[in-house]
């Protein structure tokens, strides 16, 4: 039990946030299988528009990325900001306003999406007033975190910070100019943007979301989890430092990768191909240094099945930051674009690094702000082999779909004409979508796995009264 | 001309403020990530660095006062 730490900081706002975080990663891996089954068996529709595929799909995407991304982020800022700086919150209160705000747009997207309402953005297709909503309490999740830093009692700010900060600042950027909309009611906008420029700007926050996001927020959890959990150092501070800059820098140009062959000027194309193969670079550079962490201690992996989420995520984060440059070459391009290849690169990401390094700081999290240990350590090592085995089988069966959807569409015979229609290739895809629908049910067991031990976890503490006793012991080291 | 050189030919005379904002400041900023590579995998500044890395591993003694963690 730390009563020093408990005392000195304000933990309660990053328990709720915890907890909250495990929670809408079952729910929002729920939804995913849900509506990976309706692809695969179309009955599941029941000719319900309300959970019909094309209201759900940004139901679970806004779920993974904003509800467990959101809480695992800023559960993770809120606590390693407050370590790392020898310092609490700037304002407890405004932590709590970011809260409960974040958990309220939540609950509006829940109830929005399968009512219809949709600004039709990829992954910002919340309507206006939402999106106003989401600006404010970012802003306060951002100026909370700011004001922290400036705080802080040591005189260096950690790499892990420069990284929370530096998706702050370039999220609120991107959100705001992608969702700049005339209202014409208050369910319903136009984007300012039209044509080609709204393409343009959607992908342009669309692979920001990714890289600022689920990218640098995330690699910020890395940079102070794995040192944590592995109770060594980070590899090497210089290349942290090289890591972000070349992140920061190299990630704002990738977006047009993603509208390869369309009416975008070709040279925006080539240029994203460009600097994403250059981007390897500095990815691995991370992934390594993540890695490396654990030189001369691989043996910790045997026991500790917090480090091994963490130090898997880093596998699969080096795997999809060289598949995805792969991707955006043109050539390549001509093969995956508009198949189900670029799901499963997107769920190698989303499901192998994000969740995983994600569940590693939630783990570690639970254990440090209710003062106890783990329910637990064997549903934990279950949880890591149903998500790791689930991530595969979904990637497997997306890479093999998709590449031969590629195949199939351009595929034409002597005279010319193309050898199979549309219709053909989608019924080429069943197998692979119910075994996409089995492996997310693998990992969907898992995230269900962790909410049930987290919640005995934070029964146990609360029988014990370990956060009680925190706050009113002796604060010793 | 090879179709290299046609690749990378640009119309300097149809370049807008814009363009001209943009490649100004793409270009300085990179030269300042270049700058910074420089500065930080110079040996002399090794230590310098490296130090930083045993933060979160102390953070237990900065809570309990034993050390400043900066």
């Amino acid at each position: 039990m730390d009563a020093t730490a408990e005392q000195k900081y304000d933990y309660g706002v990053v328990r709720w946030f915890t907890v909250m975080a495990a929670v809408y990663l079952m729910v929002g891996a729920l939804v995913g299988v849900y509506i990976a089954s309706e692809l695969a068996w179309p009955f599941l529709n029941f000719d319900l528009e309300y959970i019909s595929f094309g209201r759900l799909r940004p139901l679970h995407t806004n779920a993974v990325i904003f509800a467990y991304g959101g809480c695992a982020l800023m559960a993770t800022a809120f606590y390693s900001v407050q370590r790392t700086c020898a310092t609490r919150l700037w304002s407890n209160k405004l932590a709590w306003f970011t809260f409960w705000g974040w958990n309220l747009i939540i609950v509006s997207a829940v109830i929005s999406y399968p009512l219809g309402l949709t600004q039709g953005k990829e992954y910002a297709e919340l309507e206006w007033p939402i999106d106003i909503a989401i600006a404010v309490v970012w802003l306060s999740y951002m100026f909370n975190f700011i004001m922290t830093l400036a705080n802080r009692k040591t005189s260096h700010i950690y790499v892990s910070n420069w990284f929370f900060l530096g998706m702050m600042v370039m999220i609120t950027y991107l959100h705001v100019v992608n969702s700049l909309a005339v209202p014409v009611g208050m369910f319903k906008s136009y984007s300012i943007f039209s044509g080609v420029q709204d393409a343009m700007i959607q992908w342009w926050w669309g692979h920001n979301a990714v890289g600022f996001y689920l990218t640098a927020g995330f690699l910020g959890i890395m940079y102070y989890f794995v040192p944590k959990q592995a109770n060594r150092p980070v590899y090497s501070y210089r290349l942290s430092v090289i890591h972000f800059w070349a992140l920061m820098f190299g990630y704002v140009w990738l977006g047009a990768h993603h509208l390869q062959y369309t009416a975008l000027p070709d040279w925006t194309g080539s240029l994203g191909a460009a600097v994403s193969l250059a981007m390897i670079i500095p990815s691995w550079g991370g992934a390594v240094n993540g890695m490396m962490t654990l030189s001369g201690a691989w043996d910790k992996l045997r026991t500790d099945y917090v480090l091994r989420f963490l130090i898997m995520s880093l596998a699969f984060y080096a795997m999809s930051t060289f598949e995805g440059p792969v991707m955006s070459i043109k050539t390549v391009n001509a093969l995956s674009h508009y198949t189900d290849w670029t799901v499963g690169h997107v769920h190698s990401g989303a499901l192998g690094w994000v969740a995983m390094v994600g569940i590693g700081a939630i783990y570690h999290l639970v254990t440090k702000v209710f003062h106890v240990q783990l329910w637990s350590a064997k549903l934990v090592n279950a949880h890591f082999w149903t998500a790791t085995i689930g991530t595969v089988v979904y990637i497997v069966a997306m890479w093999v779909s998709g590449i031969m959807q590629g195949l199939m569409w351009r595929a034409y015979d002597e005279y010319g004409t193309l050898a199979y229609t549309f219709a053909e290739s989608v019924e080429a895809m069943h197998p692979y979508y119910a075994m996409r629908a089995v492996g997310g049910a693998i990992f969907l067991l898992g995230a269900v796995l962790m909410v049930f031990n987290i919640l005995m976890t934070v029964a146990k503490a609360s029988a014990d009264g370990s956060v009680q006793a925190a706050r009113t012991a002796p604060a010793t080291a | 001309m090879s179709s290299v050189l046609d690749y990378f030919h640009t119309d300097w005379e149809a370049m807008t403020a814009t363009d001209w904002v943009g490649t100004i400041l793409t270009v300085v900023i990179f030269l300042l990530m270049v700058g910074l590579y420089v500065h930080v995998l110079r040996p002399k500044n090794r230590e310098r660095y490296e130090s930083k890395k045993y933060i979160p591993v102390d953070d237990e003694q900065v809570n309990s006062g034993e050390k400043n963690g900066g």
